[in-house]
């Protein structure tokens, strides 16, 4: 990220009314099918909402549910869960920094963050427009999500077989949209070729869910092969 | 999903989000090293989370109709297309393949 903000640039880009409806849309489809998925592997109606309504991370459901559809213990798909939702801790950072001043407002916003809102957010010239659109991309997110996990508790008993229908399809693809621009930079190909590569190697030979924690050791690799000048 | 798996990712996700906001990120500014390694994580865990949900069926590993839509998939967010359809594209191309199979 790059701190440098030139006081006399224009407004960073604000939410169109189309942007909030695709959030919107977006959200309302990654919930419907969390809820499918999380029923369809055995989850009760009722544990699947609060589940998806309370942990405020679907990347650590989904890592939950491989590991535990892998046939791993429940403590290896939580702390494969754990370790994914470092992400949202990293998201945290970088945008309470560009936070008006003020622990309440900043925690408020720090446990919704998630790549859309903080990408829009960050961009903003000033913490008030920073503030502002954060919660207003948040607010598009959530009312789909929301709508999303309450319409997929009901759809969850009915659709039957989800493979049909190519919904475990959807989050490896809904995972890689998401740390698309992290692979543009070399560092991040790196890492996560190798994160992918140690998964996929240690997949047969170890016990379930530990390819996916010991895939963190990919940014040891991706720091080591691409050295960034000392500042 | 169990009791246990509910509080302890409820917990991971809202605590590392507040201990990113509060703790993390001050002490992270002092060590730009660490800032790098964390930066770096979710792209390494992500990408073997997707591994083990695209080419996997528990432990043994599986070349079916799910890698075709994550390389469909792949092609779109290379060609920066909008998530929803990167989404779409990879159920519909995993749902044809096994219709046709």
């Amino acid at each position: 990220m790059d701190e440098s903000a030139d006081p006399d640039e224009v407004a960073g880009p604000r939410l169109s009314k189309a942007d909030f409806a695709t959030m919107g849309i977006t959200f309302f489809s990654l919930g419907v099918t969390l809820q499918v998925l999380l029923i369809d592997a055995g989850t009760s109606t009722t544990r699947a909402f609060v589940a998806s309504a309370v942990i405020f991370s679907a990347t650590s459901e989904f890592a939950y549910l491989a590991v535990r559809d892998s046939g791993g213990s429940d403590w290896a798909a939580i702390a494969a869960g754990w370790i994914v939702a470092t992400r949202f801790g990293i998201l945290a950072v970088s945008l309470s920094q560009k936070l008006p001043q003020g622990n309440i407002r900043r925690a408020a916003a720090a446990v919704n963050a998630f790549d859309p809102n903080v990408a829009v957010a960050v961009q903003q010239s000033n913490p008030a427009a920073v503030e502002r659109e954060f919660w207003r991309t948040t607010a598009g997110m959530m009312i789909g999500w929301f709508l999303g996990i309450g319409v997929g508790t009901f759809l969850g008993p009915v659709v039957g077989d989800t493979s049909r229908i190519g919904l475990d399809a959807v989050f490896p693809a809904a995972l890689l949209a998401i740390i698309g621009n992290m692979l543009r930079k070399k560092d991040g190909a790196i890492a996560g070729a190798a994160g992918g590569l140690i998964c996929l190697t240690l997949l047969p030979v170890v016990p379930a869910g530990l390819p996916i924690i010991l895939s963190v050791f990919g940014v040891a690799i991706a720091l080591l092969l691409v050295r960034q000048p000392a500042t | 999903m169990t009791t246990l798996a509910i509080i302890m990712l409820t917990v991971a996700a809202w605590g590392q989000r507040l201990a990113g906001a509060f703790l993390v990120g001050p002490l992270l500014e002092r060590r730009p090293v660490l800032s790098r390694a964390a930066n770096l994580i979710p792209a390494a865990v992500v990408m073997a989370v997707i591994v083990q949900l695209t080419i996997a069926n528990g432990r043994t590993l599986v070349l079916d109709e799910r890698l075709a839509g994550l390389a469909v998939a792949a092609l779109l967010v290379w060609r920066k297309a909008p998530f929803i359809v990167v989404v779409l594209a990879a159920a519909a191309t995993t749902a044809l393949l096994r219709s046709a199979t």
